[in-house]
């Protein structure tokens, strides 16, 4: 029997502007607390549900391709895992058009919002591996969140001593996502030697 | 290593220190951009101050570009006293006229049209290629898309313009960079990538317009203003380490006894020049001359022989000199 092919996307939300506008004068005393890396890999807000995520990339996938690229692709379209304290996703779609998927999330710089008096809450999606089973995808996040707690350790015992703030950062990353980008084509020999570099950098 | 070869310097500190904290998370490379609009003014000096009034991070290299925003094409631009004064130079045609001419004539590293316009007007094949022979990239810069602030036709604009510099160029030299004004704006190399094969560009044509091409800009700028003539470059190599000279003076040693070895070694094969043994085929062939030359003349041919072999014998040495020099 033939099986319908399909690619896993690894997805890491991230969080390039600070949590509240407001912030930003006094910004200079939260960034010496939270290091940059904490800062953008924070956790999702808790109302985002796989429904909310999968919705709004359908949404962008309308946006971006009309009624011919929805129907392409929402038949597949699945939210297989979604961590809101590590902001990590992974989606199943179909391998003929997994890269209407992909420019779509690249295309999406918000979330939903939930009222209308709420903050757009802004955020980039970042693919950091495709694979055509979700076993290495698995594999990959949890070797990026493992990476990332090096680097966030690292991070924080060279900004800031502050103890209780560090372990708290350091807890708070413990369930995060990694850090770095990958070639992210389905090459999967390329993408390992990706992370090995980061492994260097990092 | 990847590169984003276009990021706005903008006087938000806050903003721009977010910005490139979030691209060194992906990128190695990126440039500073500080774009004039407008006449040149008459102090050519950087203006990106040196070093960044913030902490930035240690894994990035930071460069300084200028863009030049070119509407008359009559008008001087003083582009060598910019081009000194910065790391890179772009121009930024608004029409026709002025792209064709930035193709064709102007001293620059890079071409930057704002693809978040519309241009009525096809980029034509011809005015391009003339750019790449020259050495001239061109660049999609993908922030104003994915910001979208305009409702969309900016981002309409992007993809029209850049499939058609993408058939335009054939895919050749295209950098891809990002014109972010916002931390938000910036994308990975690889959905930076995604994009430009969507845009028909093809994945390792994409993975270049990250990496490799947007390298040798940085590079053929660099020789541009360093270099002898563009071509010879002094390159720092470091301070000399202090067992150095130890070594050099026991390579030099080496280096002096090994040429006195060669020398003596072809002095000694050059006086007893004893005679290569000679190959089957070539003891053959000379028996062969030798039966044919005994029919008219015995005298020439054991002559003939012994040339013969003497040059073989002169051949060796020789052949042996460069191995000796290269060790």
């Amino acid at each position: 029997m033939v099986r319908i092919k399909q690619r896993y996307l690894l997805i890491h939300i991230l969080y390039p502007c600070p949590t509240d506008p407001a912030a930003k004068i006094s910004s200079k005393s939260q960034e010496n607390a939270l290091p940059d890396l904490v800062q953008f890999h924070r956790p999702s807000p808790d109302d985002l549900t796989p429904q909310l995520l999968v919705r709004t990339i359908r949404d962008q996938v309308l946006l971006l391709y009309g009624d011919y690229g929805l129907g392409l692709v929402s038949s597949s379209l699945i939210i297989k895992y979604l961590s809101t304290a590590t902001s990590t996703a992974i989606i199943r779609c179909s391998r003929a058009h997994y890269r209407l998927v992909w420019a779509a999330l690249s295309f999406m710089t918000q979330l939903p919002r939930m009222s209308k008096q709420e903050q757009p809450r802004d955020c980039a999606i970042q693919v950091v591996r495709v694979s055509g089973t979700i076993k290495k995808v698995e594999e990959e996040a949890i070797r990026r969140a493992r990476v990332a707690i090096l680097r966030a350790k690292r991070e924080v015992g060279e900004e800031s001593t502050n103890g209780l703030l560090g372990i708290l950062v350091k807890d708070e990353e413990a369930l995060q996502g990694g850090e770095n980008m990958t070639a992210g084509s389905d090459v999967s020999d390329e993408q390992d030697e990706m992370g090995i570099d980061s492994d260097g950098d990092g | 290593m990847y590169y984003d070869l276009n990021v706005p310097y903008i006087a938000n500190r806050g903003e721009l220190q977010r910005t490139l904290a979030f691209l060194s998370e992906r990128y190695n490379t990126i440039a500073l951009d500080f774009a004039i609009i407008g006449k040149v003014p008459a102090d050519t000096s950087n203006q990106i101050p040196t070093p960044l009034p913030f902490a930035t991070p240690n894994s990035l290299r930071i460069l300084r570009r200028c863009t030049i925003h070119l509407s008359d094409p009559s008008q001087n631009h003083r582009l060598k006293a910019l081009s000194s004064a910065y790391d890179i130079l772009a121009i930024r045609p608004d029409n026709e006229k002025s792209l064709q001419q930035a193709c064709q004539a102007l001293e620059c590293d890079l071409i930057s049209l704002d693809l978040s316009l519309r241009y009525p007007f096809y980029f034509k094949h011809q005015a391009m290629a003339n750019a790449l022979q020259r050495g001239v990239k061109f660049e999609i810069s993908y922030g104003p898309g994915i910001l979208n602030s305009d409702g969309g036709a900016s981002r309409r604009h992007l993809i029209s313009n850049a499939t058609q510099l993408i058939r335009a160029t054939r895919g050749r030299g295209i950098v891809i960079s990002s014109e972010a004004k916002r931390a938000l704006a910036c994308r990975g190399p690889a959905d930076v990538v995604n994009l430009a094969v969507l845009w028909g560009l093809g994945q390792d044509k994409g993975m270049e317009a990250v990496g490799n091409e947007a390298r040798s800009v940085v590079v053929q700028a660099e020789m541009k203003r360093r270099s002898f003539r563009g071509v010879i470059d002094v390159v720092y190599g470091g301070e000399k380490s202090e067992r150095v000279p130890e070594n050099s003076a026991k390579g030099k040693q080496e280096k002096g006894k090994r040429k006195a070895d060669v020398l003596e070694k072809n002095e000694a094969e050059r006086v007893n020049a004893t005679p290569k043994p000679i190959s089957k085929r070539e003891q053959k062939r000379q028996a062969k001359k030798a039966r044919l030359d005994t029919g008219k003349n015995s005298q020439n041919s054991p002559k003939e022989t012994s040339k013969g072999s003497v040059v073989l014998a002169e051949g060796a040495p020789t052949e042996d000199c460069p191995n000796g020099r290269s060790k």
